[in-house]
């Protein structure tokens, strides 16, 4: 699904390079479930973030489901990923504007999905979740672990093929972090490939492979 | 989608109140200015529109060599073109000057009014222009004594009886006419530059014994331009070629070449003229149009600037969900969309909100600009579209922009918290902001400068004495034998009253223009195209002087007897200093005794007045010849101070015991002369209401600038508290960056005022210069607001706990 060949990524800092990611090369297969350990400022979160199409690497490759994702322009990339991927952030990054319904709607309407169609989905989602009676609350009026629920909820409303974390249970009690981590196991059994970022060996437990970052590069 | 989008704007307003607040108040007043003002502008445009024959129509008016215009014309020419040119398929005269007089009921009541408003129209006046007959024959009008009076003027003599075939009394220069009402036309209104409360029959002074030897009101005569002149031409005439000819009979026909031009004038340009440059005479104000205007617009584009200014500057509130919107699949043109349906619904809050507004304030603002508007003034002229387009594209293009700008962000700033502080945009927000300020500050220096002048003028000496001086309107009624006899005994009742300090007849009053303007004067060192020269008459008796306190400089005043002889006796004149200049004398002595020619006659010059300020200080002295006789068209009377309605109705009872049927009517002479500094106050109070208006909309901005500066800089001030910075370093540092901006107004604005208002006081013969006063004074106003506004809210910032804004979540 995924092939990732020489990707390095860096900043100039008075006349020398910092790498922010240096020679990654990782080939992930649909329906794996990987996390991605390592210390702070070890490139892990820009790495999901190259995976995720949101940021571009100054050197390499990558081929997301058979095409060259860096070939592509920018409206082809952001159609993939509108389409293929799901993210799911440590800080929620739920909408406070909207209810939790709305918040799930409102990656279909980016789609073009019909009404009725999308009523149907984003119901099925509430149901899955157990939120239908939290539906027309705010974010603000949820619970950490509540609103990062809601935040799956978004990133599965368009049936994506692959869910990417970043320390999605960092800002959660270890008890709503393991009700999550649960949650994507449950997710991968069902056939969604998932990419997490974590600091917890407990949580990188739940992956079925596990890469370790340490000074931008994979450690082997 | 756009139902969201519309729920999600409105939960938007709801969440920031300040900010819709903010918006939505500064976007209604501007709107509301800007619609006021339309109001105005359509009126003016819509003006003398109605008539049918409008495209056809033209106006005969006379150019002198010296390139003045003006509409008056002999009456005799209309007659002479109209037999030898085909292309004019009609004509029709009228006037109003020379009617005026006291109007009564021809029964026993007694009502009788002194009408201004009245005048003399050919036949078929009401065929040709598109007035409304309410009652009568079009045609009727073309009988000598007849008169059509409009509804209100039925009202006021009739009150609801029928007025067709009742008879009234004119009073006037022509003597005594009874004439027959005809017809009832409905009101004629601000949307007409021809208003008469009653049109007489022009036919009723071709009779002589009509015109009470006043031959130069002969309708058909080639001397006396006192009248109104309207052609209707055929289609595809030839307006050049007319005129052309029009200039040729006028050499043939006129005996005394004075070198005036016949120009025709389309009947659409009369009201406003084609531009500012025309040169014809117009009845409105083109420029006028053009200052309201450009005000109007500027309050509007202060407005929007707000919304732009406000919409940026929040934006570092809106990145996180642009970033989150971003990410899960929304595309730039999303974003676009629903940020303008933002911007529309806040456009049209703001449209909703102006309406109310103007329903408010539409009194007080018909009495600022003296008009009866309303908005449906706007949708009667075609304007609207135009205004309805205006605003529309502003709020497209202020929302646009605002669209542009936060949907620009790139969603992993956003995500990384990079955005936290919006650098972008900063410099346009800051020329936003400085560009209000330039329009507020300009706004305020015009204000104080007009009122400078306004000052000066009123403060100006006259050159006469004014306070206490009462003016009564000499009587027009009841000239029979016993009138001398009459008027002997009331001038013998003031010269008793022991609260007159003086009085005096006289045939025309300071600040209410001359008797009249005449050519033709010469003296014996006078050079070739001197005659052509005009000269004011004062007609005045030998006590007008001295009631006035007008000073002699040479020579003598009047005496009793010389003010008693019959006009054409009379061999004496006064002059005044500038018609002593104007003759060619170097000083006034030397124009003593000189004899100067009037056409043929000889008049000795007895004395030289100082010259005094008869018209307004706009105006440039006009040289005056100061004619004696005991004409009684005014009565002027200095009182002594105190119990002034007392005093009055003493007179009135005198008055009405010597002239019964006449209206007793009164003015204070320094009541008279502040009423004709009336249009620069109205200019005063237009310019102060514009710049509180302006001002305040731009510091609703600055409010809402300086709330969104201490908002994301919260930290930065917590910090620097902790670190033991005082309130007043904190407020400083808040308040030095916007004050700086509307100091960098300041010195932008300055030149532009400058330059304006240079020009504005240019238009009077005596003005102030703008005051380095008035720009430290506006100066200081702006910054002084703005720094109470942005202190205000720094001070809040500065005094808050520290604690607080420091603690992480």
């Amino acid at each position: 699904m995924i092939q990732l060949q020489h990707i390095s990524k860096w900043v100039t800092q008075g006349g020398s390079r910092i790498f922010l990611l240096k020679d990654i090369n990782l080939e992930i297969q649909e329906g794996q479930f990987i996390s991605i350990m390592g210390p702070s400022g070890s490139g892990k979160s820009t790495l999901l973030n190259v995976i995720g199409m949101l940021d571009q690497p100054d050197e390499g490759d990558y081929n997301f489901m058979g095409q060259e994702v860096f070939k592509l322009k920018e409206k082809q990339r952001s159609a993939i990923y509108k389409s293929h991927i799901g993210f799911v952030f440590q800080a929620y990054h739920l909408i406070d504007e909207l209810t939790v319904y709305e918040n799930i709607e409102t990656p279909l309407l980016y789609q073009d999905v019909k009404q009725s169609e999308r009523k149907a989905l984003v119901a099925d989602m509430l149901d899955k979740f157990n939120i239908v009676g939290k539906k027309d609350l705010f974010p603000s009026q949820l619970s950490g672990g509540q609103q990062q629920l809601v935040g799956i909820a978004r990133a599965l409303i368009a049936s994506p093929k692959l869910i990417l974390a970043d320390e999605p249970t960092g800002n959660l009690n270890s008890k709503q972090g393991e009700e999550i981590m649960e949650l994507f196991k449950q997710l991968n059994d069902e056939g969604v490939t998932i990419i997490q970022a974590t600091h917890s060996e407990k949580n990188a437990a739940y992956g079925s492979r596990t890469i370790h970052m340490l000074d931008a590069r994979i450690e082997l | 989608m756009f139902t969201n989008h519309i729920k999600l704007a409105f939960r938007n307003l709801r969440r920031n109140k300040v900010f819709s607040f903010i918006n939505i108040t500064g976007l209604a007043m501007g709107i509301a200015a800007f619609l006021l003002l339309l109001e105005y502008i359509s009126l003016e445009q819509s003006v003398n529109k109605f008539h049918a024959n409008l495209p056809s129509m033209y106006r005969l008016i006379n150019e002198s060599p010296d390139g003045k215009t003006w509409p008056e014309v002999e009456p005799g020419w209309a007659m002479q073109a109209r037999q030898r040119y085909p292309e004019i398929k009609e004509y029709c005269r009228f006037e109003e000057g020379i009617a005026q007089g006291i109007v009564t009921k021809n029964d026993n009541s007694n009502t009788s009014y002194r009408e201004s408003g009245i005048g003399y129209a050919d036949g078929n006046f009401f065929n040709l222009f598109s007035f409304s007959l309410l009652n009568g024959n079009a045609t009727d009008l073309e009988k000598p004594n007849t008169v059509y009076l409009s509804a209100s003027t039925v009202k006021k003599y009739f009150g609801k009886e029928n007025a067709i075939g009742k008879t009234l009394v004119l009073n006037n220069q022509f003597g005594k006419a009874v004439y027959t009402v005809s017809g009832v036309y409905e009101d004629m209104k601000e949307n007409s530059d021809i208003r008469y409360d009653m049109v007489f029959s022009l036919e009723t002074l071709k009779d002589p014994a009509n015109l009470n030897s006043n031959d130069w009101a002969a309708p058909d005569n080639l001397n006396s331009q006192y009248i109104n002149t309207f052609f209707l031409l055929n289609k595809n005439s030839d307006v050049a070629a007319l005129e052309k000819k029009l200039n040729t009979l006028r050499d043939e026909l006129k005996k005394d070449k004075d070198g005036v031009r016949f120009r025709l004038q389309a009947f659409s340009n009369v009201h406003l003229g084609t531009s500012l440059g025309d040169s014809y005479p117009t009845t409105g104000n083109l420029k006028y149009i053009y200052v309201l205007g450009g005000i109007s617009l500027l309050i509007l584009v202060i407005a929007w600037f707000n919304y732009v200014n406000l919409s940026t500057a929040n934006s570092f509130k809106r990145a996180g969900e642009v970033g989150v919107r971003k990410v899960i699949g929304a595309s730039r043109s999303n974003l676009v969309l629903q940020f303008m349906g933002e911007s529309l619904l806040i456009n049209l809050l703001g449209f909703l909100f102006a309406i109310v507004l103007i329903l408010l304030l539409q009194p007080l603002f018909n009495k600022l600009v003296d008009k009866p508007l309303s908005l449906q003034t706007i949708t009667s002229s075609t304007l609207w579209i135009y205004g309805l387009l205006l605003l529309m594209l502003g709020s497209i293009f202020s929302g646009g922009y605002t669209a542009f700008v936060l949907s620009g962000f790139k969603p992993l700033d956003i995500l990384k918290g990079k955005v936290s502080k919006t650098s972008k945009g900063i410099f346009l927000r800051r020329s936003l902001v400085v560009s209000q300020f330039v329009i507020s500050i300009a706004l305020i220096i015009a204000t104080l400068t007009i009122f400078g002048q306004l000052r000066f003028m009123q403060n100006k000496n006259l050159g006469l004495n004014t306070s206490e001086l009462l003016v009564l309107r000499g009587p027009e009624v009841g000239k029979d034998s016993t009138y001398k006899n009459r008027k002997e005994a009331f001038i013998n009742t003031l010269a008793s009253k022991s609260f007159v300090q003086d009085y005096c007849v006289s045939g025309s009053v300071p600040g209410n223009f001359y008797s009249f303007v005449t050519g033709g004067f010469t003296q014996p060192a006078s050079k070739k195209g001197d005659e052509l020269k005009n000269y004011s008459f004062a007609i005045i008796s030998d006590r007008f002087l001295k009631t006035y306190g007008i000073p002699l400089v040479a020579g003598r005043n009047f005496t009793a007897q010389e003010c008693a002889v019959e006009w054409n006796d009379n061999s004496k004149v006064l002059m005044n200093e500038q018609a002593i200049r104007q003759l060619g004398f170097k000083n006034p002595e030397e124009a003593l005794h000189v004899n100067v020619q009037w056409d043929e006659r000889p008049l000795q010059i007895i004395g030289v007045v100082k010259d005094y300020h008869h018209l307004g200080v706009q105006h440039a002295i006009d040289p005056v010849i100061f004619y004696p006789q005991n004409t009684s068209s005014y009565y002027t009377v200095r009182l002594s101070p105190g119990n002034t309605p007392e005093k009055i109705a003493s007179l009135e009872k005198a008055y009405k015991e010597s002239f019964a049927g006449n209206p007793f009517e009164y003015f204070f002479e320094d009541e008279k002369y502040d009423k004709l500094y009336a249009s620069e106050k109205q200019y005063g109070h237009i310019f102060t209401t514009a710049s509180i208006w302006a001002i305040f909309i731009a510091c609703l901005g600055l409010f809402g600038l300086a709330s969104f500066t201490v908002e994301s800089r919260v930290k930065e001030i917590g910090v620097r508290k902790v670190l033991g910075a005082g309130v007043g370093s904190i407020v400083t540092l808040l308040s030095k960056d916007l004050l700086r901006l509307v100091l960098i107004a300041f010195i932008i604005a300055s030149p532009i005022a400058w330059y304006f208002m240079h020009k504005w006081l240019q238009d009077f013969a005596y003005h102030i210069n703008v005051g380095w006063w008035s720009f430290l004074l506006a100066g200081s106003i702006a910054i002084l607001i703005a720094l109470a506004t942005v202190g205000f809210r720094a001070m809040k910032a500065a005094l808050a706990n520290p604690v607080k804004s420091l603690r992480t979540e």
